[in-house]
């Protein structure tokens, strides 16, 4: 692709990008809000794919734009507009109506102010000679990393310390949704169509999942993105309305959901029994331990990912059959 | 020694996957990870004294490449009194909480708390920072929530909201520095950053999403409701010790990592909005009607005097006066740690046995729960500044630095809010000690109110008292 | 200076701008956590045109793993603020 194509896809591509986010952030709909989000999400992955970022490409699809979108959408569904605490100061007008001119006024003033300032530093910094210590520090340790795909080294075992703590917010997030009380009701049970195309996607997605995990060492994909395509599996099976939607109960959940941050200790913690610094993997072992570790994350990934948008602690399959049939006599 | 830098995340984080998955021995498991996780503390505290600053590559990798923990005199000293914080609310926190359920849902998060609050006082890495922030941002959020009434929900949903846009405002900054400088390493961005756009842009960026963490004025508007709705053990902590950790990240940037950047104009701004947080916070508290409103808007009062120091700290040339002002500085901070933690475990103590924290309904609480009432007391004599506690050291010498660079509005402000402050304190040790007939015996809790009293003791008695080596930590830079 | 970094850098700083726009004017729960996801697909465009060198050089990979982590938190904060919202609007309902 020569420069003034490429030039013309970047362009239009940065055109929808920002148009899809204001139109996003103009609207007043929140449900026509959500979906113009999961548009510039689904876009955002392509502009990713352009800029030479497949591994990012992969996960803004699945999680950014794909589960937060689903979790956003199914909030928008059930609930009327909520507003946000402090700021229903008495008058229930349309957004932004209560907010008065001047500060309306204000806060575009100061938001056009960043954008300026932040770009000014930008060009600063682009113009100033690149910086590529890093870079090349990371393409010179690749060989001892245990695996060939940068950006996996990076999250795995450069900056594995990273990775922990965020495998942390994780289960933090999950452990402060349980507190927060039970589950939604589940979905009503699908139609034969839709019944029907779940009978083969869901394996087509455990597959993908279990394929992204291995492949991730050497080429685009990881714990990450296999573990979105897992929880992905899930969310079909719960809009089928199927009970059981692939977690296990009580202990087992607990294990799992726990499973990433533990064997990531584990491993760090033994290392260090061994003698070697924390999270130091022997080359030799490196590929090995990565995978152990990235195999237990994926699956709490998936648990967690799949637990947020159940909203909670899922429901028996008896509360759901009667929750069922209580929709059907009703309609 | 360095190891301890590992335990201090190792060890709580591993407490919170076990309490998590053995629910029943939760308790235990949870004060023993808390005294281990002190001791690995008491371990690093004493590495630093003797052999100077510290720091452990994780993994192996050198700086840059991984991510670097690092540890001086500074971060030494607030990891000790996080310890001790922490593992005092949570001998508390064992006897607060009396259904199993509560205990299972409070632990582990608890733990992760712990966890996050340990691995950002000891982080070396920009990007790592951040997740830190993330870590401490939804564990104190989903603490808070456990309350369970709506007040309390929606005080942590807008708590939640507040601490995303800071984060997002923190990354920005720390994506400005690696498009400039092209590492995330502070050790090395303190010897490369210059002033600049980038420098400049990114420093502003990070201080104003830290700026909402930390509740200075007027960003301070979530923190009384989600602070006064919180369980107990939880407000103790949030007061104490997670809006101390952005502070202390605003202090390490400024006057450590971006040093060279900062410019007078820009920390008299910070002054002022410190003065105003003094003026305001003090004010509301003696309006306040309930102690823990009271407690919370002391807490947006009392930090800004920590942000007072930074016009002064800066006017000063560097030399002994400003090593002893810098360390008025941590001893303040430290001591207002210590002693609203100890507050507000003695608040709920009081709201356990009554049933309200109202002030005006507080007579008699000195006949029948006297140790209680003597912890108030003392925690209010270090919030007020009165000797012998830390407090008085650390306004001492805020007040000889301002008078020694002529700025002489904070002084003004300091005088003006230690009247507000002792104005609140003693409107509530009247009421406390107001003579009423209880026939009973008084009803006690060891487990809770040893925390509190020894909370407060360690602010007025311990740190007031033996607080000469804080200044000889500070010493040990980076 | 790389043509795509500087057209990607400045349309991050316009979409980290409109983000903060939104996640202050609107009252609407959802759409200010829309609009600090936007904020933060901003952030993260900012990254990822840093880490751009060029069709001839590899990307730096640094960069793109802050990225991957950015957008697993960005998404467990989600998650929590629409449960808390949930539960919020479940007591409300009952009052």
């Amino acid at each position: 692709m020569n420069t003034t194509s490429l030039l013309v896809f970047d362009g239009l591509l940065l055109f929808s990008i920002v148009g899809l986010a204001w139109a996003s952030l103009a609207t007043t709909d929140e449900r026509r809000s959500v979906i113009l989000f999961m548009a510039f999400g689904l876009v955002l992955a392509v502009a990713w794919g352009r800029l030479l970022a497949p591994d990012v490409a992969l996960a803004e699809a699945a999680i950014g734009a794909g589960l937060s979108g689903a979790l956003l959408l199914a909030a928008a569904r059930k609930q009327p507009r909520l507003l946000s605490p402090g700021s229903s100061k008495g008058s229930r007008h349309p957004d932004g109506a209560n907010v008065s001119l001047v500060s309306r006024w204000a806060v575009t003033l100061l938001s056009a102010a960043l954008a300026g300032t932040l770009a000014w530093a930008l060009l600063h910094a682009f113009s100033s000679t690149p910086h590529d210590m890093l870079p090349r520090a990371i393409s010179g340790n690749l060989a001892s990393s245990g695996v060939s795909n940068p950006v996996t080294a990076v999250l795995l075992n450069f900056r594995a310390y990273d990775t922990l703590l965020e495998l942390a917010v994780l289960l933090t997030a999950v452990l402060g949704i349980f507190a927060l009380g039970q589950g939604t009701p589940g979905y009503q049970p699908a139609g034969p169509i839709f019944d029907g195309l779940v009978r083969w996607l869901v394996p087509v997605l455990i597959l993908t999942a279990g394929y992204l995990l291995w492949v991730g060492a050497h080429a685009p994909g990881g714990a990450f993105q296999a573990g979105a395509t897992l929880a992905a599996a899930g969310v079909v099976l719960r809009l089928a309305g199927r009970s059981r939607i692939g977690l296990p109960d009580g202990f087992v959940l607990r294990i799992v959901m726990a499973a990433g941050v533990g064997v990531f200790l584990l491993v760090g913690l033994t290392l260090l029994l061994l003698g070697r610094p924390f999270l130091g993997y022997p080359p030799a072992w490196a590929g090995a331990l990565i995978l152990l570790i990235e195999t237990a994350a994926m699956l709490s990934i998936a648990a967690t990912l799949l637990l947020a948008f159940v909203g909670g602690q899922p429901q028996s399959a008896d509360v759901n059959a009667a929750a069922n049939r209580q929709r059907e006599e009703m309609s | 020694m360095t190891d301890a830098m590992i335990g201090l995340v190792a060890l709580p984080l591993t407490g919170a996957v076990a309490t998590l998955l053995l629910p029943r021995s939760a308790t235990a498991v949870a004060v023993g990870t808390g005294l281990a996780t002190t001791v690995a503390a008491g371990m690093l505290l004493f590495g630093v004294a003797t052999q100077g600053a510290l720091h452990y590559e994780i993994g192996g990798w050198n700086a840059g490449l991984g991510i670097t923990l690092r540890a001086d005199g500074l971060s030494a000293l607030l990891l000790m009194m996080t310890s001790l914080v922490v593992l005092a609310a949570s001998v508390y926190a064992s006897a607060y909480f009396s259904a199993p359920s509560e205990r299972a849902r409070f632990w582990p998060l608890w733990l992760l708390l712990w966890t996050s609050l340990n691995a950002l006082f000891l982080s070396g890495d920009l990007f790592n920072l951040y997740v830190t922030l993330e870590l401490l941002g939804l564990s104190a959020v989903a603490l808070a929530a456990l309350g369970g009434k709506p007040a309390a929900i929606a005080a942590a949903l807008r708590y939640l909201l507040v601490g995303l846009l800071g984060s997002m405002m923190f990354l920005t900054g720390v994506s400005l520095i690696y498009a400039g400088y092209g590492t995330l390493d502070l050790a090395t961005l303190l010897r490369v950053v210059e002033p600049g756009p980038v420098a400049w842009t990114a420093l502003a960026m990070m201080t104003a999403g830290l700026l909402l963490k930390t509740a200075l004025f007027p960003l301070h508007f979530w923190l009384p409701p989600a602070h006064a709705s919180a369980p107990a053990p939880v407000s103790a902590v949030l007061s104490a010790l997670v809006v101390k950790a952005a502070f202390y990240l605003v202090l390490r940037l400024w006057l450590d990592v971006f040093a060279n950047v900062v410019t007078p104009v820009a920390a008299n701004l910070l002054g002022l909005l410190g003065a105003c947080a003094v003026l305001w916070g003090s004010w509301r508290a003696l309006q306040a009607e309930r102690l823990k409103l009271l407690a919370a808007y002391s807490t947006v009062a009392q930090l800004g005097y920590l942000f007072l120091f930074f016009p002064v700290l800066l006017a000063l040339p560097p030399g002994p006066t400003r090593d002893l002002a810098a360390g008025g500085l941590v001893m303040l901070a430290l001591t207002h740690g210590f002693a609203k933690a100890g507050l507000f475990l003695a608040i709920g103590i009081i709201q356990q046995r009554c049933g309200h924290d109202t002030i005006r309904d507080l007579d008699g609480t000195a006949q029948h729960l006297p140790a209680t009432t003597f912890a108030i007391a003392l925690a209010g004599v270090a919030l007020i500044g009165l000797p012998p506690s830390g407090a008085f050291l650390g306004k001492w010498q805020l007040l000889a630095g301002a008078v020694e660079t002529g700025q002489w509005l904070w002084l003004v402000v300091t005088a003006i809010g230690s009247l507000l402050a002792a104005a609140y304190i003693f409107r509530v040790l009247g009421h406390a000690f107001v003579h009423r007939p209880y026939p009973n015996q008084p009803v006690t809790v060891a487990r809770q109110e040893w925390p509190a009293l020894l909370l407060a003791a360690m602010a007025v008695l311990v740190l007031g008292l033996a607080g000469a080596p804080v200044w000889k930590l500070l010493e040990i830079g980076i | 200076m790389l043509t795509a970094q500087v057209l990607y850098g400045l349309t991050a700083c316009v979409i980290v701008a409109l983000g903060l726009r939104a996640a202050l004017l609107h009252t609407s729960l959802l759409q200010r956590v829309v609009a600090i996801n936007v904020m933060g697909a901003g952030v993260f465009m900012l990254l990822i045109a840093v880490a751009y060198r060029g069709p001839g050089l590899p990307p730096d990979p640094l960069p793109h793993a802050l990225v991957l982590t950015g957008i697993v938190v960005a998404v467990s904060a989600t998650a929590l603020a629409l449960a808390l919202a949930r539960r919020l609007h479940a007591e409300q309902d009952n009052d």
